[in-house]
């Protein structure tokens, strides 16, 4: 602490260049690991693991991370763990070589910051920045990650551009990958473009496209047309390495609801660019590799290229754990001590582990087994990867699989393509595991209960069921480990796999029903491995693309406004605006998307306060208290909500609330009626809408769409008719068939 | 290799600074996991290895020469392990190893006032910087190729290897043991110091190799002659440019690394300006137009990066090409190695298979479809069969194979070519 202080002031006092500088260079280089994800990609592997504990070609994928630091000379190393993270905590720990204090250990300081109530990377690094631990430059990484780049004239850069401009907070490293068709293209899910100034390698915009995208159009900011020249390039990896300074923490910090480093982050703050000043630069290498096993198909990819040595020198060979003893053999493979492989088997480009045995007439090709493992006689396996201490029985066959550890694979099985079977599970004899859809076999479900076993699956000696992420409120992101998770961490999660977007089956099936925000699982999981085939056909089924982002902004507008309507310690309701507006701009939300939102948010809010937990009100009381409980409240729907004085868009309001109410769950259509009138009638007396607006409202075709859009709003009958009493004028053409049945 | 100007990757330089203020464990691990990141690899291997011997000879707790025997075998297996790589590792381990025995015999014989052992007190001289031996007359190449063919190597060698396997049964440390226990304090301190002085004369050794070697080149070199190098290595540049600054003749660089996309210079500019400095001039070979070249040459030159005790060697990959080549055309292949890089061992397996590199000199990751359709393997070590081999210039002069039993026979001791570096405990 006391270290940290004495830094944080010679940081301050960097202003003066030449021995700002000095002092820099006799500072410990400081790096933190991400080793969270808030992602459920992996399952069920990372049910009982954490991702970064995974084996890549036998190796914690940690260890490729810490090593990459050790590599380039970091001292000190801050590990962000989530879900798991005492796993995480133990394995450093076991480790004779990463253990802090370790005598051997390349690094002078190795700390783990846990967060509790941590829901994205945005609350790590909002936490970082208030434990203001970084003293100058540091490198964020994450858990995953496997790179051979060296940093130090990366590093070198960055300083020479933050001494010439305060202003540059970040860069970041990105490998290009050409523009042909390239296999961790494809793996790699969402493509991020970044449009860099080619002169000085700024960072002038950042956008994503992904595969379901129909449109191939990248929105683009007119104003970088003022910029100079600019190139936008979608073939860069972004691998996830970035320099940064403190500055950049305090950005984080500064906008509350940014959860991912690049989505949310760097477009936003590239967005903002005019507003706080700050410059984000590239680095594009193309000599080096850097990747990150970020979903399944990287996994795949990253495995590929350690055997195929494109990430020396951490490659099987290296052995850079104590106790590796790989050595490379003909065909390309690597063998580590006692393994056996029998006559007339054998093993081209694959890395087998220790005490592995291999029987006669198998083919292991382009794999990777872990230790102990018993591989039977004829077995062909291909493209798969098997942990330790699985054994696979005569003549079955393995295809571009993941078999976890402690598998038993019984004799004469067919285990095809995609297929993914977690830790434990056992597969009868003869058993074809299906293609279409692939198999996802785990032991324990979502919850980490065990399963019932399907004997349809497994065979009827077999062990475990198809895995499925449960859907709704009970899913388990598996990163995510405090227990009483609010609905607005569970959509965050959400909005994580849309962004992630790994050809999964969860991501396939949340994009197919993200209205509701439930993804069942049973859903044909193709995508996995080969994403180049199939996915396309399947776009064309999904919902119109563009909803994926709107509604993003969607559940966090409506999770932040219902949670400042509840709040009772505040009446103030300026606070949320602001994160509504934050989020507004981050997003680029349109206005319709907007007014939806706000509409929903109070709605949830009036029908909540009718639930008898919440005090049972009566609807106009309910309506009452849900506009005016908050100061500005009202103001706020009047301004931002309707958006002005138009009838059409008090009209559009007027819709919105209709619609929000007839989708709140468990509330009879009756009494939705009801509180749709109680909460007209009160807009009306708060001059938010006005009674052309409600009438416009009341003639719009689209407010009878359904059966019970029409049951609602039959019950504003009365109202309606009141305000055409009220005004005269215009009400004739519409009260003749409304007069009868106003109760 | 690596870069290590004020960066903060860690290198050699920084390890060797840091060796002071670092505990003895720290130390050695940071150097496998250097050699293992091949942060440091080739010739610097060599220096860093006595470097971190000399670290545990002066600061390990040891109370006889057992004991510091079992703590430089343990750290030396340890490194050898982590870079199998590179043999010259293993070398410096035994000549450690040697110069122990030798100190401790020593002591033992001053004690008994004996002088039974002159032989073994006499070994301890190459680790001397060894100009003091007498130069042999450097073999006329013509010469040494028809001994090649005559075929004297497998006599020598199984004879070598009768001496070692006999030796390695009993066990390898009896000879020194016993005497030490007497005037333990004493002894212990001043054989510390002898053995310090002993590792920081094979460290003057090596710097001062590639200059002994470089003394022999205008024997080698003559007047107008054409010379090809492959990849010539620092010990080669030496010799080549020594030899330039007394002849006039001309040198053909051939090297097989396509030109680094973004490079400004020609490859091995500093080396052609130096020579061309003394005017002697240098023509650059793309090495698939090298077999074009070789009537035309009069001597391949090359390093290596080891040389085993059959007279096969380890070298950068395309070596093989250039002395096969030679080979075809009989002219004079001269291997430039010294003496520490001598190993006495044959080659492993590993080592005839060479090398894996980064296929990324061949083929750009970037470039999607290569990387996916196409197996590359750069190889980036070569083994060279000893027949190919013509004249050895070692810093002890130039050596034909027939000779090597007794230069091995000069540096190691047999009890520890016996023990192999390859699996002690971990």
């Amino acid at each position: 602490m006391s270290k940290q202080a004495g830094k944080g002031g010679a940081g301050k006092g960097k202003k003066p260049t030449k021995s700002g500088a000095d002092d820099k260079r006799e500072d410990a280089l400081q790096a933190v690991i991400i080793a969270d994800y808030f992602q459920d990609r992996f399952k069920p592997f990372t049910q009982d693991t954490p991702r970064c504990l995974l084996p890549l070609v036998n190796v914690p994928a940690i260890e490729y991370t810490l090593e990459f630091l050790a590599y380039n000379g970091v001292q000190e190393v801050y590990i962000y763990c989530g879900a798991h993270s005492e796993r995480i905590e133990n394995y450093i720990e076991e480790s004779s070589r990463w253990r802090p204090g370790s005598p051997i250990s390349p690094f002078s300081n190795l700390e783990f910051i846990r967060v509790s109530d941590a829901t994205s990377v945005g609350d790590f690094l909002r936490d970082l920045d208030k434990r203001s631990l970084i003293s100058g430059d540091f490198i964020l990484v994450h858990g995953d990650l496997v790179s051979n780049i060296q940093l130090d004239a990366i590093l070198a850069k960055h300083r020479a551009r933050r001494e010439a401009n305060r202003d540059a907070c970040m860069t970041m490293v990105l490998r290009s990958i050409g523009d042909c068709d390239h296999r961790i293209a494809r793996a790699r899910g969402i493509t991020p473009v970044f449009f860099i100034d080619p002169t000085d390698s700024r960072c002038l915009e950042y956008e994503e496209k992904h595969p379901f995208q129909r449109s191939k159009k990248i929105p683009m900011d007119s104003a970088l047309f003022k910029h100079g020249s600019v190139e936008a390039r979608s073939d860069l990896i972004d691998c996830g390495i970035d320099i940064c300074t403190p500055d950049m923490l305090a950005l984080w910090s500064e906008s509350f609801d940014y959860e991912l480093p690049r989505k949310n982050f760097l477009h936003g703050v590239l967005k903002d660019w005019e507003l706080n000043g700050k410059l984000i630069y590239t680095e594009i290498i193309d000599d080096s590799y850097a990747a990150r096993a970020s979903n399944l198909q990287m996994y795949d990819c990253i495995s590929k290229d350690i055997l195929e040595r494109w990430t020396i020198p951490f490659v099987p060979d290296s052995n850079l754990m104590h106790d590796q003893t790989y050595r490379r053999v003909k065909n390309n493979s690597y063998l580590e001590n006692g393994v056996l492989v029998e006559r007339n088997s054998q093993v081209i480009q694959s890395a087998i582990g220790s005490s592995t045995s291999v029987q006669s007439d198998s083919t292991i090709r382009k794999s990777v087994i872990g230790r102990r493992c018993k591989i039977g006689k004829n077995v062909k396996i291909e493209n798969s990867y098997i942990f330790d201490d699985t054994v696979i029985g005569d003549g079955t066959t393995v295809i571009h699989s993941i078999i976890a550890g402690s598998v038993v694979v019984g004799e004469n099985c067919n285990i095809p393509e995609g297929s993914l079977i977690s830790y434990n599970v056992q597969i009868d004899n003869g058993v074809q595991l299906p293609s279409k859809p692939t198999a996802r076999i785990s032991v324990t479900t979502d919850n980490g209960d065990d399963v019932e076993n399907d004997a349809s699956l497994v065979g009827a000696r077999g062990k475990g069921a198809n895995y499925q992420v449960l859907s709704d409120d009970s899913d388990s992101e598996d990163e995510d480990e405090d227990a009483d998770r609010d609905p607005s961490a569970m959509l965050n999660s959400l909005v994580y796999s849309l962004e992630g977007l790994n050809l999964s089956t969860e991501s396939l099936d949340t994009f197919a029903s993200d209205s509701e925000y439930n993804s069942d699982e049973d859903e044909e999981h193709g995508g996995y491995l080969h994403p180049g085939d199939g996915q396309r056909e399947r776009l064309s089924s999904f919902t119109s693309d563009d909803a994926g982002k709107p509604d993003a902004f969607h559940s966090d507008a409506v999770n932040g406004l219902v949670d400042a309507l509840r709040s009772d310690d505040n009446d103030d309701f300026d606070g949320a605006k602001l994160e509504f507006m934050g989020l507004r701009l981050a997003n680029n939300a349109s206005d319709s998307s907007m007014r939806r939102a706000i509409a929903i948010a109070f709605v949830n809010r009036a029908s909540e306060l009718l639930e008898v937990e919440h005090g049972g009100l009566e609807p106009t009381k309910a309506a009452e208290k849900a506009l005016t409980a908050k100061n500005g409240a009202v103001k706020f729907i009047k301004e931002v909500g309707v958006g002005g004085e138009d009838v059409k868009q008090q009209s559009e309001f007027a819709l919105a609330v209709q619609k929000g109410l007839v989708g709140v769950k468990g509330l009879e259509t009756g009494r939705a009626g009801t509180l749709l009138a109680a909460m007209l009638q009160q807009l009306y007396n708060l001059d938010v809408l006005e009674e052309d607006g409600i009438l416009a409202w009341w003639v719009d075709k689209r407010a009878d769409e359904g059966e019970s859009m029409t049951r609602v709003k039959e019950k504003c009958r009365v109202l309606v008719e009141w305000l055409e009493n009220a005004d005269e004028e215009d009400s004739e053409e519409e009260s003749d068939d409304e007069d009868e049945d106003s109760d | 290799m690596a870069p290590s100007h004020a960066g903060y990757a860690p290198s050699l330089d920084k390890l060797v600074k840091s060796l002071k203020g670092n505990s003895l464990e720290q130390s050695i691990e940071s150097l496998i996991f250097l050699l293992k990141r091949r942060q440091v690899s080739g010739d610097d291997c060599a220096v860093v290895t006595a470097h971190i011997l000399l670290q545990v000879v002066a600061r390990s707790k040891w109370s006889d020469v057992d004991q510091l025997l079992g703590r430089i075998q343990n750290a030396g297996a340890r490194l050898a392990r982590a870079a199998p790589h590179e043999p010259v590792i293993g070398n410096i381990v035994r000549r450690v190893l040697g110069l122990i025995r030798d100190e401790a015999s020593e002591d033992r014989n001053a004690d008994d006032l004996g002088s039974e052992t002159a032989s073994e007190i006499q070994s301890l001289a190459p680790s001397n910087p060894p100009p003091a031996q007498p130069q042999r007359p450097p073999p006329v190449p013509i010469l040494t190729r028809s001994t090649t063919i005559s075929g004297g190597l497998p006599v020598s060698k199984s004879m070598f290897n009768l001496l070692s396997v006999a030796s390695a049964g009993d066990s390898p440390m009896t000879g020194a043991s016993t005497p030490v226990s007497q005037a333990q304090g004493a002894s212990v301190h001043s054989l510390r110091s002898e053995v310090i002085d002993g590792i920081e004369e094979i460290m003057d050794e090596i710097q001062q190799a590639d200059d002994q070697i470089a003394s022999f080149a205008d024997i080698q070199i003559h007047p107008g002659e054409f010379i090809l190098a492959y990849q010539p290595t620092k010990t080669v540049e030496r010799f080549l440019v020594k030899a330039a600054s007394k002849r006039k003749f001309t040198v053909l660089i051939a090297s097989i690394a396509p030109p680094q996309p973004g490079a400004t210079e020609a490859p091995y500019a500093a080396l052609r300006k130096k020579l061309n400095a003394h005017g002697v001039t240098t023509i650059n070979l793309a090495s698939n137009g090298l077999m074009a070249y070789i009537p035309r040459v009069n001597k391949v030159i090359f390093g290596a990066k080891a040389v085993y005790q059959n007279g096969g060697l380890l070298v950068d990959s395309g070596a093989c090409i250039a002395a096969e080549a030679a080979r075809e055309f009989l002219k004079p292949v001269i291997v430039l190695s010294p003496i520490y890089k001598f190993c006495p061992e044959d080659p492993s397996d590993e080592a005839v298979i060479g090398e894996l590199g980064n296929p990324s000199t061949f083929v750009s990751y970037a470039s999607g479809p290569q990387v996916e359709e196409l197996e590359v393997e750069n190889t980036v070590t070569d083994y060279i069969p000893p027949a190919l081999v013509d004249v050895y210039i070692t810093n002890l002069g130039p050596q034909t194979r027939h000779h090597f039993a007794s230069i091995l026979a000069d540096h190691y001791k047999v009890e520890d070519i016996g023990y192999s570096l390859h699996d002690g405990e971990v």
